[in-house]
C-alpha cells in the first residue's frame, strides 16, 4: 500500500478481469441455485432477492467510499436503526411528510458522518474506534429515547418505498440504481473521484499534488452516513415495522460485500460495480440457504467461510501483481 | 524508540496517569454520592465482575500489541461456555476434563486465526470477523437457548473467596501478572512488541514471525475461553448470547490503557486499569440508577475522549 503507484493508475485489464471473475462467481451461484430449486428463477423470487438487496446495496456504496480512503464505518447499521426510530418520532400519517422525514434523516446522518470524519482526520482516531464508539453512542441514544420499545408510526407511503414497484421494477431498486449511477459518475468520471483514489492510495502524495485528503475523507464519511440514513428508511419500508435493531449486522455485511467485491481494505483500490456484485453474491447466498431449508443460523457460517475465502483470493491476486 | 515497550517501569505514561486519575475521581465521586459505594463489599463486587472483561481484554491486548486485532473473542466466549455447560451437564467428574478441553479448544481456534492470517495475508480484522461469524453460526445451530448445567462446586470460580478476595478476581490478577512478566522478560514476549513495532525489521532481526503471531492469537483464544468458563460458573448454564458484547468490550480497556491499534505499544498495567475503569464506571452508574441505555452513550463518549485526546496516535489500523 505504501509507494505502490500501481494502486493509483487505472488498470483496465485487471479491473475487467476482476469484474469478470465476480460475474462468473455470481452466475455459477445462480445456476447452482436454479438446479437446487428451479423456483429460484421465478420472477417473484428474483424480485424478492433484488428488493432485499437494495437497502444493503445503498449501504455498501457508502462503505466502499469510506474503505477507498483507507477507512471503515462500523456505525452504519446503528445509524440505520436510529434513523428509523427518528422517522417514527414524527408520528406522521400523511404521505406529504415523507420528504420532510427524508430531509431530517439525511441531515441527521450527515452530521453523524461529519463527526466520524472529523475524528478520523482532525484527531487522527483510528476509523475502527471512532465509528465503533459512534455505534455505541447511537445505540444508547436510540434505546434511551424509545425506552427499549419503539412506538410511533410511519406514513403508509413508506411501505410503498420499501416494497412497491414502478413499471414492474421495485421502487427501492430504482432508488439504488439512481444513487449508484450518480456515485459511479462522480467516482470514475470526475476529478473528485480521482481525489478519492489518490487519498486512499497514498495520502501524502495526494497532499503534494494539492488534494486536501482530510476534506476528501470527511466527504466520504458524510456520504456513507447519509446513504446509511437513506438505506435505513428504505429498509424500514421493506421490513414494515420499526424496532431498535433494524439492520442489525449490516455493518459487517456491508464490509463483507465490499471485500467480496474486490475492494481492498488498505484503501485506494476497488470499484462500486465490484462492491455491488459483492452485495448480490452475498444476498443470493443467503437466499440459497433459505431455499435449501437450512436454518437461518447456517447463513452465519456460510458468510464467515465466504468472506475469508474471498479476501484470501484477492490478497493472493494483489501479491502477484506487486 | 517508540517501540521500546516496557523495558523499565515507567509509570509516567500519560494514558496510565490519566486512567489512574479518572479512577480516583470516580471513587471520590461515588463515595460522596452513595454511602454504600465505597465499601469493601462493593470493591469485592467490582473485582469479581471485572474478571471476564479482564480475561478478554488481556488476550485482546496481546494481539493488538503484535499488530493485529481479534474480533472473534465474543464468539469464542460463546462457544466455550455453551460447549462446557452442554457437555458437562451437571456431571462432577466431567467438569475438569471438559474445562481443560474447552480451554485448549479456545487456544486452538485462536491459533487457527493466526495461521489463516499468516498463510493468506488477509487482514486480521476480516479473518477474525469471518471466524466470529462461523463460530456464532455453529453455536446457534447447536442451541438457541441457554443449555446444560455446571456442578454446584464449579460456582466457586465465580463466587469463591481466597483470603477474602473474590477467586475470579484473583485469577484475573494472577493471569495479568503472568502476562506482564512474560511480555517483559521472555524472549517470545519481547518478540510480540518487536513484531508489532515493525514487522519487517523484526523479520530481518531473525524474530520468528509465524510462531510469535500464532502465540498471540492462541493466548487470546485461551483467555476468551476462560472468560466463557467464568460465565458458566457464574450462571450455571451455557448461554449462546453471552459473548455478544464481549468482542467490542474487550477493545475499550486496551486502547484506553494506552495500547495503539497497529501494534508495538501497550502495557498490562494500562489494560488492567482500563478494565478497572470500565467496571467501576458500570458499577457507579448502577449505584446512581443510570439506565443501561445512557451507560452505552457514556461508554462510547469515553472511548472517543480517550483515543482522541490522550493516546499516542502515530499508528492506525
Amino acid at each position: 500500500m505504501t509507494l505502490n503507484s500501481g494502486t493509483i493508475q487505472p488498470r483496465p485489464v485487471f479491473d475487467v478481469l476482476r469484474r469478470y471473475q465476480m460475474m462468473v462467481l455470481l452466475a455459477s451461484l445462480v445456476v447452482a441455485a436454479t438446479i437446487l430449486q428451479p423456483s429460484f428463477l421465478a420472477p417473484r423470487n428474483i424480485r424478492d432477492v433484488l428488493t432485499q438487496a437494495a437497502p444493503l446495496g445503498m449501504l455498501v456504496l457508502g462503505q466502499t467510499l469510506v474503505i477507498l480512503v483507507s477507512g471503515l464505518d462500523l456505525s452504519v447499521a446503528s445509524l440505520m436503526a436510529t434513523v428509523a426510530v427518528l422517522a417514527t418520532a414524527f408520528n406522521a400519517t400523511s404521505d406529504a411528510m415523507i420528504p420532510v422525514i427524508f430531509l431530517v434523516a439525511v441531515a441527521f446522518s450527515a452530521v453523524v458522518g461529519l463527526i466520524n470524519g472529523l475524528l478520523v482526520t482532525k484527531r487522527n482516531v483510528s476509523p475502527f474506534l471512532a465509528t465503533l464508539a459512534m455505534m455505541t453512542v447511537l445505540q444508547g441514544v436510540r434505546f434511551a429515547y424509545t425506552q427499549g420499545a419503539p412506538a410511533g408510526s410511519l406514513p403508509a407511503g413508506f411501505r410503498w418505498l420499501g416494497t412497491g414497484s414502478v413499471l414492474g421494477l421495485p421502487v427501492n431498486l430504482l432508488a439504488f440504481l439512481l444513487i449508484f449511477a450518480v456515485l459511479s459518475f462522480i467516482l470514475h468520471k470526475t476529478v473528485y473521484g480521482r481525489m478519492i483514489y489518490m487519498t486512499g492510495g497514498n495520502p501524502r502524495s495526494a497532499e503534494l499534488v494539492g488534494v486536501s485528503s482530510a476534506t476528501v475523507t470527511i466527504a466520504c464519511y458524510v456520504i456513507c452516513s447519509s446513504l446509511a440514513g437513506i438505506g435505513g428508511l428504505f429498509l424500514v419500508g421493506f421490513v414494515g415495522t420499526v424496532d431498535n435493531w433494524v439492520g442489525r449486522g449490516y455493518e459487517l455485511d456491508s464490509i463483507v460485500a465490499a471485500v467480496i467485491g474486490g475492494v481492498a481494505l488498505s484503501g485506494g483500490s476497488g470499484t462500486l460495480a465490484g462492491a455491488t456484485l459483492g452485495t448480490l453474491i452475498l444476498v443470493v447466498l443467503f437466499n440459497i440457504t433459505i431455499i435449501l431449508g437450512f436454518p437461518i443460523q447456517a447463513q452465519l457460517v456460510i458468510k464467515g467461510v465466504i468472506v475469508i475465502l474471498a479476501a484470501a483470493l484477492f490478497a493472493r491476486a494483489n501479491e502477484k501483481r506487486t | 524508540m517508540r517501540t521500546a515497550g516496557p523495558r523499565r517501569f515507567r509509570i509516567s505514561e500519560p494514558a496510565i496517569l490519566v486512567l489512574a486519575g479518572i479512577i480516583v475521581a470516580m471513587i471520590v465521586f461515588g463515595a460522596l454520592a452513595s454511602d454504600r459505594f465505597a465499601s469493601v463489599k462493593n470493591a469485592t463486587n467490582v473485582l469479581e465482575q471485572a474478571a471476564p472483561l479482564g480475561f478478554a481484554a488481556l488476550g485482546q491486548m496481546l494481539v493488538v500489541v503484535s499488530g493485529g486485532i481479534d474480533l472473534s473473542i465474543g464468539a469464542i466466549v460463546a462457544v466455550s461456555s455453551v460447549l462446557l455447560a452442554g457437555t458437562v451437564n451437571g456431571s462432577g467428574t466431567l467438569m475438569m476434563p471438559m474445562l481443560v478441553a474447552v480451554l485448549s479448544l479456545g487456544a486452538a481456534i485462536g491459533a487457527l486465526n493466526g495461521v489463516i492470517t499468516l498463510r493468506t495475508g488477509v487482514h486480521p480484522l476480516i479473518v477474525t470477523l469471518g471466524m466470529s461469524s462461523i463460530l456464532n453460526g455453529l453455536v446457534l445451530l447447536y442451541t438457541l437457548q441457554p443449555v446444560g448445567k455446571a456442578p454446584v462446586w464449579f460456582e466457586e470460580f465465580a463466587f469463591g473467596r481466597i483470603l477474602g478476595m473474590p477467586m475470579a478476581g484473583v485469577v484475573m490478577l494472577g493471569a495479568s501478572a503472568l502476562v506482564a512478566l512474560f511480555l517483559r522478560y521472555h524472549p517470545s514476549g519481547r518478540s510480540i512488541y518487536a513484531l508489532g513495532g515493525n514487522r519487517e525489521a523484526a523479520r530481518l532481526s531473525g524474530i520468528p514471525i509465524d510462531r510469535t503471531t500464532i502465540l498471540a492469537y492462541a493466548a487470546s483464544g485461551f483467555l476468551a475461553a476462560l472468560a466463557g468458563a467464568y460465565f458458566v460458573s457464574r450462571t450455571g448454564v451455557g448461554d449462546p448470547r453471552v459473548g455478544d458484547m464481549m468482542t467490542l468490550a474487550s477493545i475499550t480497556p486496551v486502547v484506553v490503557g494506552g495500547a495503539v491499534l497497529g501494534g508495538g505499544r501497550g502495557r498490562v498495567l494500562g489494560t488492567l486499569l482500563g478494565v478497572l475503569m470500565v467496571s467501576l464506571l458500570n458499577n457507579l452508574l448502577n449505584y446512581l440508577s443510570v439506565s443501561t441505555f445512557y451507560q452505552w452513550v457514556i461508554q462510547g463518549l469515553i472511548i472517543i475522549a480517550a483515543v482522541a485526546i490522550f493516546v499516542d496516535r502515530s499508528k492506525r489500523l
